[in-house]
């Protein structure tokens, strides 16, 4: 009998480590948030409004001192209990199609538990503006919106201005490590990440009715990219070593692997827009159009 | 028959005591503390003045007593349902699903989950079992028309085991096939329903499964000792009077109307229909009437302890109870088996 006993009771131990294990630091603030959206938790921070939240989803992973806070697992496999278990005096998500599982989402209404989500979808530049200044006017920094938007506007300005100096658009295939189901996923132009590549003055090697599309030799061949970004997961999973890379079906007979052009990037700095996107899709310039003279 | 049913006495007692400790444990704890007095002043609210209930009482009433309470129904169900399979196929590797009706539960909820977001119809809180339900019942009875064969003589148990086996194949790959369609949110919605969880538990549910899981267990306990008489073989049983294919018929319907309901609101739950008969039959043999009663008092104790595992092992999220079954069912039943002499 003792034998397994044992053996939970080391599987309980390993839990205490990771980000499950962190401890709540605010017990005695009255206002407490739990936000599970990446891109919210990314503007709040950034409009500074970051003292209210108390817990986040695991997903969110921008700015750094984000990865302090408290999870309450990932934002579609959410458990009632474990949200409520943070005191949440509001809870704030993306939309329907990002929280869940539905039977949640019923207990959260039935037990009148206040959600907040936001009018505005930050899905295009003007948007994620909006949605700037609508998260500014809620949280009471309407000045740090305001200031967050024009240094957008200004980079992506820059960025724009840049891509029209690069003579070459070089087509980018963009994997991504699917954590859910374990395979490996090509971003397709239906993605965001497809539109921060064209700011960037490139082009999305694949088009797909779905946002994102397994892998698969065919895939890979077929597009012939000049350039592969592999999201941060998915590269650090393969140690970034050419040689587990060069295994990905495909992925040996591109261009882009022939001229070493495999990149690793954040996967929050391409799959959602943000303050920072101009920044990003001038960082993506540099990687993209490396090889170019501007 | 007295002297024969005394190597019981002791073991429902115990199981039964188990059974309470157990679900006291899983009301008690959770990842919202809440004291024995919210406890005691939610149950007398809830009775009295409903509206005037603070949050943690709403959650300790709407939240983990039901989820308590139907996780010791849907361990009884799948545990009694696995207990009437093995019995009626004399087979030790047979589990509740088997006759299809939790791989088509679980390719009707992952067609719900693929074809809901396409066609963006209404989603209401009855959908999903419903569809569980309809996929279950449909993969059960293509089960049984298949094995129905007009030759006399063939051995009919037999056909029905491996046709159970085809389905299963068959509808399991549809599965496969409609998270190979879904996007990203549907198929983390496929992975966990396919992977059990009772973290959707109320009081609706609870009602449901409690009365079919209560009625299908009352009759079942009616057919133990025609059951009992199939073990010495089809034939024999035959000679003492008992009606095989009506007798196939009723104990598989109940075993459908169980795990269907069980099912649908829970998802896919392994293990615990084949494990606990087994654990019961190495305690104190295998009469049928002994191997239902103590499932449906075991069923609920073992997945009492997964699900209270499941809720705190990752703290605030949650595992699906399924991964929790398999890893701490499996050594334990491969210990037993190994440490003793078993036979089936």
């Amino acid at each position: 009998m003792n034998r397994y006993i044992i053996a939970i009771a080391i599987a309980v131990g390993f839990t205490a480590c990771g980000r499950f294990g962190n401890k709540d630091e605010k017990q005695d603030q009255e206002e407490r948030i739990v936000s599970v959206s990446k891109q919210h938790n990314e503007i709040i921070y950034a409009l500074g409004a970051e003292k209210d939240i108390v817990a986040v989803d695991i997903s969110s992973t921008y700015p750094p001192e984000i990865k302090e806070l408290p999870t309450v697992g990932y934002h579609r496999a959410l458990s009632l209990e474990g949200l409520l278990a943070a005191k949440p005096t509001m809870i704030i998500h993306d939309g329907p199609a990002s929280i869940g599982p539905d039977h949640v989402v019923r207990q959260l209404e039935q037990l009148n538990i206040p959600v907040k989500e936001f009018a505005t979808k930050g899905n295009t530049i003007d948007s994620t503006k909006l949605l700037i200044r609508e998260m500014g006017a809620y949280f009471g920094k309407e000045q740090q919106a305001d200031s967050l938007c024009n240094i957008l506007d200004a980079d992506m300005e820059t960025a724009l201005e840049n891509a029209k100096k690069y003579p070459d658009t070089p087509k980018v295939l963009v994997i991504h490590y699917g954590q859910a189901m374990n395979v490996y996923l090509v971003v397709t132009k239906k993605n965001t990440a497809a539109k921060m590549i064209e700011w960037a003055g490139g082009t999305m090697a694949v088009d797909d009715p779905k946002a994102m599309k397994q892998l698969s030799a065919e895939v890979v061949a077929k597009s012939d990219p000049d350039v592969i970004l592999l999201t941060d997961f998915g590269y650090d999973r393969l140690n970034g070593s050419q040689e587990k890379i060069k295994e990905l079906p495909g992925v040996s007979s591109t261009k882009a692997f022939r001229n070493n052009r495999i990149y690793r990037v954040e996967e929050h700095d391409l799959i959602y827009l943000g303050p920072r996107t101009g920044k990003n899709v001038l960082e993506l310039q540099k990687i993209i159009h490396a090889d170019e003279p501007v | 028959m007295s002297r024969f049913n005394k190597r019981y006495t002791g073991i429902y007692p115990l199981l039964l005591v188990l059974l309470i400790g157990i679900t006291l444990c899983s009301i008690r704890y959770g990842a919202v503390q809440i004291s024995v007095k919210e406890m005691f002043s939610g149950l007398n609210h809830w009775f009295s003045s409903p509206a005037s209930m603070s949050l943690n009482e709403r959650i300790f009433m709407e939240i983990r007593f039901p989820r308590a309470v139907l996780c010791v129904l849907v361990g009884a169900s799948l545990a009694v349902g696995g207990a009437l399979m093995q019995s009626l196929f004399r087979n030790p590797i047979v589990e509740p699903g088997l006759v299809g009706t939790s791989s088509g539960a679980a390719f009707g909820a992952s067609l719900y989950f693929v074809l809901g977001s396409i066609f963006n119809f209404s989603t209401g809180e009855w959908t999903l079992p419903l569809a569980a339900c309809a996929g279950g019942i449909l993969a059960t009875f293509l089960v049984f028309i298949l094995s129905e064969s007009r030759q006399p003589g063939r051995n009919s148990v037999v056909a029905l085991l491996l046709t159970g086996i085809a389905i299963n194949a068959l509808f399991i790959s549809g599965v496969g096939f409609m998270s190979y369609m879904a996007r990203d949110p549907q198929a983390r919605s496929i992975t966990f329903w396919t992977l059990g969880t009772l973290s959707g538990a109320n009081w609706h549910s609870v009602m449901i499964t409690g009365f079919t899981s209560v009625v299908c267990i009352l009759l079942a306990l009616r057919y133990t000792k025609h059951l009992n008489a199939l073990m010495i073989g089809e034939e024999e049983a035959q000679f003492m009077g008992v009606r095989i294919k009506r007798l196939k018929l009723i104990v598989l319907l109940i075993n459908l109307v169980m795990v269907a309901v069980a099912t649908a609101f829970t998802g896919v739950i392994s293990f615990i229909g084949l494990i606990v008969p087994h654990l019961l039959r190495i305690m104190a043999g295998s009469d049928n009437r002994y191997l239902v009663i103590g499932s449906a008092l075991m069923g609920g104790i073992l997945l009492s302890l997964a699900d209270l595992i499941a809720r705190l092992l990752l703290q605030p999220a949650e595992l699906p109870i399924g991964i929790v079954t398999a890893v701490v069912g499996v050594p334990v039943f491969i210990i037993l088996l190994r440490n003793r002499n078993y036979y089936f």
